[in-house]
């Protein structure tokens, strides 16, 4: 089946924003994800060297259930909404997305670093794009906004040398 | 204003799991159909090719400001109720970059990589496992990278640090936000030559439209008088707009039923001399010089609402002007001020002049009740002790003098043996404050179980229904331990002694000699535990956890790890230091417990609000009863419960996280 077109993406923008405002109202708190992701870092730190990491000043803090914790859940959401989305619009197809002209092992290994640094980058700045960039900018946060424009310089900077994963 | 999950301090209940769980489903699917479970559309941004990315960030930062800048004016969002994440410029700029680079060559970020893993993308969950390992490895290079996160400001907004009004800067970004827009379908239009864009479409001229416009609302919106409750302003023209309307004022009947209410997020502040205060003053105000006004307010920087009042009205107006220039957001003065407050909400019905209704006239004999009477200067003037009377927290021991000899009045007096057997307070039984105590599960000096408290209390011939006065020789923390075994009994009617044993015998009241009679009781055991005593395991679950406040009340040298009687010195992490012995008053004759509006105006600086969960401890559970007891009875903390194994315990368990600011011996 032909997967259908995306979103008119102003739509789909209003309906990130009114989500992030029921956030707000509802939590008291933004969206986030990759303190989701840290958490089952920690979970899984835990695992193999418990004494290490209750000893350890950042996951130290976190406790013994690291998973219990609002975020964990909220990031459980976003897999099965973006399942149940990506289901009804025939757009689940199992593939390594890139470039023709880019081996798919080449592919993976960008996005292992990548996803490395971006794991340890989130915990620095204490949030992603989806907590920081879009929750604190919305916010009208001053930190959260120079993270904003941090991650485009970041993202300008680099984009040159890693072009080719996405040639054709 | 909108009892959120973090208000309530509930982010981690089920509930608020649920909550989660359904806002992260309307996320995925709103990140799913603009089409980021695709890399290759996220990483278009960087080279060009589709704007996807800016077009749906950028609308849902525009909505959701809006919004939450609507729910500011209406005083539905605040400070409060909702968490802001702080600003650390070195963390987030370093960050930000680093982030950029990573999310360039992964083609992904943290919430688009879960819905990529959903549309079957394998380069996503490679993606997310990499995430995972490179937030371990932070936690690895913690110690390392540290220092970049040292510099907390706290919460900063974009307006504040440009010095211009919350509006204008909402109105302005609003219109990069548009520019943006038109830029990207620009762009998309000749660079990918997309012919489906919305570049001049009468869908994109109406959606701008909407935007700026609803902008533009908001500077009516913030201007409106009485929106100032939740938000100030730092412009010279929102201040001048602020005073033209009032909304710089807070009103005495407001203020009047908040306060009765017990509502903690209000800090009231009398600016006027030391000795008109000690005169009389408003219950639950605080005394600050003006002088001192910002220094001491700095930890309520926008943080709930501070009030303030002296005889008129000018000081108050030039200082609250003075520290919204300073970026106070959250300061009024009391309309008509002290006098105001007195003639509206305090003056006897009987003395208006035009007629009352009645619904005013009994919140005034309400308002009366609660702010003429002081709970410990002024003693309870019925003569019988009946349980409908309410029992201080502290007994001043004239008030104690007059009461001596009633029946349902329990006095236990926990000096030495010798110093009892050579005068004590008439009909007073002795009690060695240790027999409460002992070794429990292995660990010592617990709090001994209720089981065996309820033993001792009817060996003592106490009665629930009795009004206990505990009587210290020189430990405040004796006294307040013995009160934390009647609550763990549940006997709330327990008072100590303000100034102990010794300020009775320095006014020369009469001492006794004889041994009381005393017929034991069967004093019942509660059939639940109490809810106040915690373990290390709730300790460590505390630990990070936003609003929640861990309070070592051992002396400084302890807390650092400069002294130390175990096995690992220094403290719990992010645990607040203030050392019991703060909290007492050493005269030349007895000690006293500092005065009330001290202790108040002290803690309020380390713990946010009343309601805010606390964990006391200190070594062995005794010296961080009297700070509950400070906090709970004195104060009115709502939340406060006590690790009484302390630092025995956490030092002896090697698992368990220490902070140390002195360097441990190499092996």
């Amino acid at each position: 089946m032909k997967p259908k077109s995306y979103s008119n993406p102003y739509l789909a923008g209003i309906l990130l924003g009114l989500t992030l405002l029921a956030s707000y109202l509802i939590l008291g708190a933004g969206l986030g994800a990759s303190a989701g992701i840290a958490r089952a870092g920690a979970f899984c730190e835990l695992a193999i060297a418990p004494a290490r990491t209750l000893a350890s000043q950042y996951f130290g803090g976190w406790g013994t259930h690291p998973l219990h914790y609002y975020l964990v859940f909220m990031l459980v959401g976003v897999f099965c909404g973006g399942l149940v989305s990506a289901l009804l619009s025939d757009r689940c197809v199992v593939m390594v997305e890139r470039g023709a002209g880019c081996s798919p092992f080449k592919r993976l290994l960008f996005s292992l670093v990548g996803g490395l640094v971006v794991g340890f980058a989130s915990r620095l700045a204490n949030g992603c794009t989806s907590g920081q960039a879009l929750s604190g900018s919305a916010v009208l946060l001053t930190g959260s906004l120079l993270f904003l424009v941090s991650v485009f310089l970041g993202g300008y900077a680099t984009a040159w040398f890693v072009r080719r994963q996405w040639n054709d | 204003m909108i009892n959120t999950f973090f208000n309530s301090g509930s982010l981690d209940s089920p509930a608020a799991f649920l909550a989660s769980f359904l806002i992260g489903i309307a996320f995925g699917v709103a990140l799913e159909c603009a089409g980021f479970g695709s890399s290759r559309r996220l990483a278009g941004i960087f080279y060009f090719r589709d704007m996807a990315v800016l077009k749906v960030m950028f609308t849902a930062v525009i909505v959701a400001m809006l919004g939450v800048s609507y729910a500011k004016s209406f005083g539905w969002v605040t400070l409060d109720n909702v968490y802001f994440l702080h600003t650390l410029y070195a963390a987030q700029i370093v960050g930000g970059l680093i982030f950029g680079v990573g999310f360039v060559m992964g083609g992904w970020c943290p919430g688009t990589a879960a819905v990529g893993v959903a549309s079957g993308k394998i380069d996503a969950l490679v993606f997310l496992a990499g995430a995972v390992g490179g937030s371990i490895l932070y936690n690895e290079f913690y110690p390392v990278v540290a220092p970049l996160t040292a510099n907390d400001r706290g919460v900063v907004f974009g307006f504040e640090s440009l010095g211009v009004s919350e509006a204008g800067f909402a109105f302005f970004f609003t219109l990069i936000a548009v520019g943006c827009f038109w830029g990207a379908e620009f762009i998309e239009r000749k660079r990918a030559g997309a012919t489906n864009g919305y570049w001049n479409s009468r869908f994109l001229k109406v959606f701008s439209s909407v935007l700026v416009i609803g902008a533009f609302g908001l500077f009516a919106a913030q201007t409106r008088p009485g929106a100032a409750h939740a938000e100030g302003a730092v412009s010279e023209e929102s201040l001048l707009a602020d005073i033209q309307g009032g909304a710089d004022h807070f009103g005495a009947q407001e203020l009047a039923d908040r306060l009765m209410g017990g509502d903690a997020s209000i800090m009231l502040v009398d600016i006027r001399t030391p000795e008109e205060y000690s005169g009389f003053h408003v219950r639950t105000a605080i005394n600050i010089q003006v002088s001192d006004l910002p220094e001491r307010l700095a930890l309520r920087k926008n943080q709930g609402v501070i009030v303030l009042y002296s005889n008129g009205m000018t000081h108050p107006a030039q200082a609250r002007d003075s520290l919204t220039r300073l970026g106070f957001r959250n300061v009024f003065q009391l309309t008509d001020g002290l006098q105001g407050f007195l003639d509206t909400c305090l003056r006897p019905v009987s003395l208006h002049d035009g007629p009352v209704s009645p619904a005013l006239a009994a919140k005034i004999r309400a308002w009366r009740e609660f702010f003429l009477s002081t709970p410990v200067a002024s003693p309870a003037k019925t003569s019988i002790l009946t349980s409908a009377e309410p029992l201080p927290a502290e007994v001043e021991t004239g008030w104690l003098a007059q009461k001596l000899g009633r029946e349902d009045l329990k006095l236990i007096d926990l000096r030495s043996q010798p110093e009892y057997n050579g005068g004590h307070i008439l009909g007073a039984q002795s009690l060695n404050i240790e027999s409460l105590r002992g070794n429990v599960n292995g660990l010592p000096s617990m709090l001994l179980p209720a089981r065996l408290l309820a033993e001792h209390f009817s060996l003592l011939g106490l009665r629930p229904d009795d009004s206990i006065v505990v009587i210290w020789g020189d430990k405040i923390q004796d006294a307040t331990l013995f009160g934390l075994a009647c609550e763990r009994l549940g006997h709330q009617r327990y008072a100590i002694l303000r100034g102990g044993y010794s300020k009775w015998l320095s006014e020369k009241r009469p001492q006794d000699t004889r041994l009381p009679i005393v017929t034991a009781t069967r004093y019942p055991v509660p059939e639940k535990s109490d809810d106040f005593t915690v373990g290390a395991k709730d300790v460590l679950a505390a630990i990070g956890k936003p609003g929640t406040v861990i309070l070592d009340v051992r002396p400084a040298d302890f807390f650092t790890g400069k002294k130390r009687d175990e096995a690992r010195g220094g403290h719990v992490p992010g645990a607040f230091n203030r050392s019991f012995s703060d909290d007492v008053t050493k005269g030349e004759q007895f000690s006293t417990l500092k005065p009330v509006p001290e202790l108040a105006e002290a803690y309020s600086r380390l713990i946010p609000m009343k309601g805010s969960p606390v964990i006391v401890h200190c070594r062995t559970g005794h010296q961080a009863s009297q700070t509950y007891f400070v906090l709970t009875r004195l104060l009115g903390y709502t939340r406060v419960r006590w690790y009484d194994a302390g630092w025995t315990e956490w030092a002896a368990r090697s698992e368990l996280p220490v902070v140390s600011e002195v360097q441990p011996p190499t092996k």
